[in-house]
């Protein structure tokens, strides 16, 4: 018996890294997963790959498009009849600036993608779970999300925007049975981070991406990166009945980077 | 196959409320376990409840001692062969007063008992935990260990210095395979809350039932948590999938704790 059997969730970035981890876990628990992506392809070698049948879907679309976020979740209340978990997954460092330098349409970018994906989704998705009084909201925020590195301050701040909102919503829902956390990985060597890091780590004023994962895991108590399955063994925990009590959480898994 | 299959714990004030509801969540994932209490009659009815056979031992010891903190741990490796996981839970204060009127002698209670037996647990326990390369500390603090009401300052204080000690330590073995992390539980109406409540509660101006509703109306559940939600974070961080996850203070508190 799993502990999510029976559950339906959507993930948005679900095809790959955190987002592709999370799938796997919910469904080796027992819960039907829509997972979204950009690419059509990947999304397919992705449902092909984790070879749930019936229980593993794709949304194609971009996460930073209020559209996107919408439909995946009509799409997956569509396909399963019901949204029980809704992880709202995909983000990444788009532009790396200095504030000085940072351009209106650059930072715009940067807020779609990170913050407003997450309040349209979390919008949406506790619209059908407060009717049916269950669910769980699952934000994948970072541990920039209460730190602050320099030449990505887009990032941090929308890291920091979605624990805000994570937090309001839970004290808004909190007797509504929903719950509604967000978790605070350190770094990961995802494929976002591997296509990003180069130029996250030129604007850090680091000398190269293999300096930049260094930085990251030099601040940590356990001097290397963390791994996407430490973040999806959080989110089946927070995904499932057990959790009921655990709302409106920063959920750590960085190592031991952040001080609070 | 259990989360916990082949793993030793062992965890402080074990027989009731919280600890004992850890205890359960570690044998259910196939750990073996030694509780501690102070009472061994207490704990005869607590094991008969678990009924796992030889997978739980009961070692009997005061924490406020540091001699029974550390033949806690030191039995624990005697009985089962090792410790991976320790648990120092066992915890409480008494003599509740304003600071101004807060006696050395309650302040000092609630510091054995909550800061010094974690620090004497932690110590023993990491010597074990050094050398075979594989540890799990979970030690018991509080949401009181990120905040603070009147009244309570010696436990207040106390649970912070317990978070204070797990980043520091989490940070010495962070390369050892070992993680140490502080729980901090909202108010749960254990055997201890249920003791030491109502004199907390009178010291703040409150009634017992005042108290628990200022808990819960001070959470986004608008209630109190339970033994098996802090039961369920244990489990998690003691097993593989945790080694990623140390030197945090995690909340389990139904959305109180603002970080």
């Amino acid at each position: 018996m799993g502990k999510l059997d029976g559950k339906v969730a959507c993930i948005t970035g679900g095809t790959r890294s955190i987002g592709r981890a999370m799938a796997e876990a919910f469904i080796a628990e027992g819960a039907s997963v829509v997972v979204n992506g950009r690419d059509e392809a990947k999304g397919l070698t992705c449902l092909e790959e984790m070879n749930a049948g019936d229980r593993a879907a794709f949304y194609g679309g971009d996460a930073s498009k209020q559209a996107t976020v919408e439909g995946l979740i009509d799409f997956t209340i569509a396909k399963y009849g019901k949204l029980d978990i809704c992880c709202l997954n995909s983000g990444g460092v788009l532009n790396t600036a200095p504030v000085f330098a940072m351009t209106d349409e650059e930072w715009t970018l940067e807020i779609d993608w990170n913050l407003n994906h997450v309040f349209w989704g979390m919008r949406k998705a506790l619209q059908h779970m407060m009717e049916r009084q269950s669910g769980r909201i699952i934000v994948t925020s970072s541990v920039e999300g209460k730190l602050g590195k320099p030449g990505i301050p887009g990032y941090a701040t929308t890291k920091h925007a979605v624990n805000g909102l994570v937090k309001a919503a839970a004290a808004e829902v909190g007797t509504l049975g929903i719950t509604v956390n967000s978790i605070l990985p350190g770094i990961i060597e995802t494929d976002i981070v591997r296509e990003t890091g180069p130029d996250s780590a030129i604007a850090m004023g680091v000398a190269g991406y293999d300096e930049l994962i260094d930085m990251f895991c030099q601040e940590s108590a356990i001097k290397r990166p963390n791994k996407v399955e430490e973040v999806a063994a959080v989110a089946v925990m927070l995904a499932s009945d057990a959790a009921r009590n655990i709302t409106g959480n920063m959920f750590p898994v960085d190592g031991g980077t952040m001080p609070y | 196959m259990g989360l916990l299959d082949g793993r030793v714990a062992c965890v402080t004030g074990g027989t009731r409320g919280i600890g004992l509801a850890c205890a359960k969540a570690f044998l259910d994932e196939g750990a073996s376990v030694v509780i501690n209490g102070r009472d061994a009659q207490k704990a005869e009815g607590s094991i008969a409840e678990l009924n796992v056979g030889d997978r739980v031992h009961f070692i009997a010891g005061d924490v406020k001692k540091r001699e029974d903190c550390e033949a806690i741990v030191h039995g624990t490796v005697a009985h089962f062969g090792k410790i991976d996981i320790l648990v120092p839970n066992a915890g409480g204060g008494s003599d509740f007063a304003p600071v101004a009127q807060m006696t050395d002698a309650a302040m000092e209670d609630a510091m054995l008992w909550n800061f010094w037996h974690t620090f004497w647990t932690m110590r023993t326990a990491l010597n074990y935990m050094i050398p075979q390369g594989w540890g799990r500390i979970m030690a018991m603090s509080s949401v009181e260990g990120k905040m603070g009401k009147p009244a309570i300052s010696s436990y207040v204080a106390s649970k912070h210095a317990i978070n204070g000690l797990c980043k520091s330590a989490a940070k010495e073995v962070g390369t050892m395979g070992i993680t140490v992390n502080a729980l901090c539980p909202g108010a749960i109406e254990t055997d201890e809350m249920r003791t030491a409540g109502p004199p907390a509660a009178e010291a703040m101006g409150l009634t017992y039932e005042g108290l628990l509703e200022v808990f819960a109306q001070q959470s986004a559940i608008k209630r109190l948590n339970e033994c098996e939600d802090v039961a369920l974070v244990a489990v998690l961080l003691a097993s593989d999938a945790g080694a990623g996850i140390t030197g945090s203070m995690i909340s389990i508190d139904g959305g109180t704790s603002p970080y």
